[in-house]
């Protein structure tokens, strides 16, 4: 299974730009999408779940063109908004069917589908209540579940860990870790962490174009070597923000503890092992 | 002060940018070019059975000032209710309650920027009726005070008082759109009773919130005085159709005579709205709907549950979930919407629905026909206004558009759900008209029930709001009542050609339909 687009353009109009000749073939596995916002991430997702037509360019999965056939991907899509909603009215019994008959799924075992489901995102025992009532993680979770419910080929996750505590952001991981073996997942979040963990790629965008894609080690290489880090004080701090690029400071007592990115450390910096962050930052910062 | 003016700045930014907007004000310029008919049309705005103004200065600005008045104030309400709603659906509210501001200060600047926004479409129409003057009146010279004076006396004060009630329906009826509607429907026609009254009294003009009983009252004093007669009728005001031409007495008159009692009055309706916003001001939630004076605490039913604790990590197997059985079919879109359809309102208002569906059964068949049909109906507005455009309120639309098919499921799914509603709610006159073999009605009454539900859909559609359609059924609903042909949707006036009837409506369904379908196919590629 693979999703390739080629040369995918997304103009608002005249002055607003969200994709620009924007080229990735997409294989089973879990894509990370990084990106500051205004990147294009959203965008690209939006496309690919067909809720929005590109300008110019081409989509296809599995050969199959679904600018002009978007029914094709439908059929196999599970797809988490960034800012989806729900109606309040419904319970997550209800509203799971509702969403199931948009996907076309039924049959008998609908329902033991969704029991399941809901058992698999912890909220079985809230499952009767009206949605209306549900925290922001139980409306997050809801929104994975629908995501599952037809079991899908093609997942595009756009910043799905919002809202979720960290047992459940692990939880999350571990559910779609479990999926990436004969599907397409698209990821997109602004918490490298997440991507680190799970990603088996990552793209990085900016402005509507991608900078990079790769594993994570080849993204990583970009930094190796240059990531250092230093005790200062507040007036060193100064010094450095001004020559280097900071990745990190934290308090430490009386000085700061610095990570930054240089060809040229500063006297008494050490340095230390490179990650995605340092990565994501150092290539967003260099295609400003 | 000046936040309470950034608050009234923003709130009429955020209401006139939108097309509801501009298509309602579209429409105003239609409507209040209807305000002051030709002398040849078959309606009048201003009746005086037997009598007829001139079209001068006075006639065309007084005319268009209190039509200006009632309709504004009638629709105008539909319109800019719902701004504190707003703000708790966005949960803007929640900010604004941790501000400084207190509730009269809020309640104040929603109710003002009501006003402005009632008062800039009231300023379209004032434009309107100078151009009628012009279009209209040969012979007559154009004073200019005989258009700012009914304006300012007659429809400021009313739009002011208009603006204030839509936020004390808020604050007292809450989130229940519907009762908002039931209690202001009542009160306009407490209103409107008043203005009608033959009798003539200082308190009845000091009551008269539009002021327009000063104007009849004068106009008729000059058809008296010039025709040494005792109008027994008095004036009648709003659209009334079939009027005929024939022997009628012409008479010219130049405006009011301003008193003292009307200042007084006009100054009176200008500070009790003011008041009666003070006063909801110590009854206003303040977001807080827990805290609210008045009100049981409901319990956890309604409140917002904690997280339950997680189990362990173990997610799930997928190998042990049921295999996906296709079904593309619409029945399980038709239940839920019928589902969402029917849990919108409590089981008071469905009991109070209830019982005016039985009285189908029992009063007469025109008048069920007529005026209990049409009522019913346009009492589900703030359920079919909803039947298009909820996915979008509640942010579900990326589900939707990205689902299988959507166009061909979704939609039909929801008109379909929207006219099962509307033919259980008229079944009560289907069977009587089944009873009495008449065909004819019930395929009127089904078309009907088809319009509305497609007229909500393609409203909601275009405009991506609910206001449009939830103003214009309530127009159309009060011109059927006032018997007005043009919008008889359900066959209650008699035609000519009842089959030429049938096909009109028939057209109109039909390109509600493709409207429909064409600018939900365009919306669901370009979000």
């Amino acid at each position: 299974m693979s999703l390739v687009i080629k040369n995918l353009t997304k103009q608002y109009n005249q002055h607003k730009t969200g994709l620009s000749d924007y080229s990735i073939t997409i294989e089973k596995g879990i894509l990370g999408l990084l990106g500051p916002n205004g990147a294009g991430k959203s965008t690209l997702m939006k496309i690919i779940a067909t809720i929005s037509k590109p300008t110019k360019g081409t989509l296809f999965l599995d050969g199959e063109d679904i600018v002009t056939n978007p029914d094709h991907i439908r059929k196999v899509l599970g797809y988490l908004p960034q800012d989806f909603g729900v109606y309040p009215n419904l319970n997550a019994y209800e509203f799971l069917e509702y969403i199931a008959a948009m996907k076309g799924v039924g049959g008998n075992g609908l329902r033991k589908r969704i029991d399941m489901l809901l058992e698999g995102v912890n909220l079985i025992a809230d499952a009767k209540r009206p949605i209306g009532t549900y925290s922001g993680g139980m409306k997050q979770r809801i929104g994975i579940a629908q995501a599952l419910l037809n079991d899908p080929k093609v997942l595009i996750f756009d910043e799905p860990t919002v809202g979720l505590d960290p047992e459940e952001r692990v939880r999350f991981r571990q559910l779609i870790s479990d999926m990436a073996d004969d599907c397409i997942i698209i990821l997109s979040s602004h918490i490298v962490s997440d991507i680190e963990t799970i990603a088996d790629e990552v793209a990085i965008m900016k402005n509507g174009i991608l900078l990079t894609k790769g594993i994570q080690a080849d993204i990583i290489n970009h930094v190796e070597g240059k990531v250092v880090e230093t005790l200062a004080s507040t007036d060193e701090v100064a010094q450095i923000k001004a020559k280097h690029l900071i990745i990190n400071t934290s308090r430490q007592k009386d000085k700061t503890r610095v990570r930054y990115i240089t060809n040229q450390p500063e006297m008494g910096a050490a340095p230390v092992n490179a990650g995605l962050e340092d990565a994501y930052l150092f290539l967003t910062h260099n295609n400003a | 002060m000046k936040y309470i003016y950034s608050i009234i700045k923003a709130d009429y930014q955020q209401r006139t940018r939108s097309y509801s907007f501009l298509i309602t004000l579209a429409i105003t310029m239609y409507a209040a070019y209807s305000f002051v008919p030709p002398p040849t049309a078959s309606y009048t705005t201003l009746t005086i059975v037997g009598y007829k103004g001139i079209y001068n200065s006075a006639w065309v600005g007084y005319v268009s000032g209190m039509m200006t008045a009632i309709m504004l104030s009638m629709y105008g309400f539909f319109l800019v209710n719902g701004g504190i709603k707003k703000d708790i659906d966005t949960e803007v509210g929640l900010i604004i309650a941790t501000t400084p501001i207190t509730n009269f200060g809020y309640l104040l600047s929603k109710m003002l920027s009501n006003f402005m926004v009632l008062l800039t479409i009231a300023g379209v129409t004032f434009l309107v009726s100078i151009v009628l003057f012009f279009l209209r009146t040969t012979g007559y010279p154009f004073l200019i005070s005989t258009f700012l004076i009914p304006y300012l006396l007659f429809v400021v004060p009313a739009l002011f008082f208009i603006s204030a009630l839509a936020v004390v329906a808020e604050v007292f009826l809450k989130k229940g759109a519907m009762w908002q509607y039931i209690a202001f429907i009542f009160l306009f026609g407490i209103i409107m009773s008043n203005v009608t009254n033959t009798k003539s009294s200082s308190a009845i003009i000091f009551m008269d919130s539009f002021g327009i009983k000063t104007m009849t009252g004068s106009i008729e004093n000059k058809i008296n005085k010039q025709y040494h007669t005792t109008l027994s009728k008095g004036v009648s005001m709003g659209f009334i159709f079939n009027t005929k031409h024939t022997d009628v007495k012409l008479f010219e008159w130049n405006g009011i005579t301003i008193t003292g009692l009307f200042l007084i009055s006009r100054l009176f309706w200008l500070t009790f709205p003011l008041a009666l916003v003070y006063l909801s001001s110590f009854f206003f939630h303040r977001f807080d709907f827990r805290q609210s004076p008045g009100k049981k605490i409901k319990k956890l039913k309604n409140e917002q549950i904690a997280d339950s604790p997680l189990p362990a990590l173990a997610g799930f197997n997928r190998a042990l979930l049921p295999p996906v059985v296709t079904d593309y079919g619409i029945l399980p879109f038709i239940k839920t919407e019928l589902l969402l359809l029917l849990r919108k309102g409590s089981k008071w208002t469905w009991l109070f629905l209830g019982s005016i569906w039985v009285s189908i059964f029992f009063v007469p068949l025109d008048i069920a026909h007529a005026y209990i049909l049409p009522i019913l109906w346009f009492l589900q507005v703030t359920r079919l206004s909803e039947l298009a455009t909820k996915e979008e309120t509640y942010r579900l639309h990326y589900f939707t558009y990205a689902s299988y098919k959507p166009l061909q499921r979704m939609l039909p799914a929801q008109i379909l759900a929207g006219v099962v509603l509307a033919i259980a709610l008229a079944s009560p006159l289907i069977a009587r008209y089944l009873i009495a073999s008449n065909g004819n009605a019930i395929i009127d009454i089904l078309g009907g029930a088809v319009f509305i539900v497609l007229f909500a859909v393609c409203l909601g559609i275009l405009s991506q709001g609910k206001k449009l359609y939830e103003i214009l059924l309530f127009l159309i609903t009060y011109a059927l009542i006032e018997k007005a042909p043009m919008v008889d949707y359900l066959g209650a006036i008699k035609h000519n050609s009842h089959i030429g009837y049938m096909a009109i409506v028939l057209v109109i369904n039909i390109f509600l339909l493709l409207v429909s379908l064409t600018v939900r196919q365009y919306r669901s590629r370009h979000l």
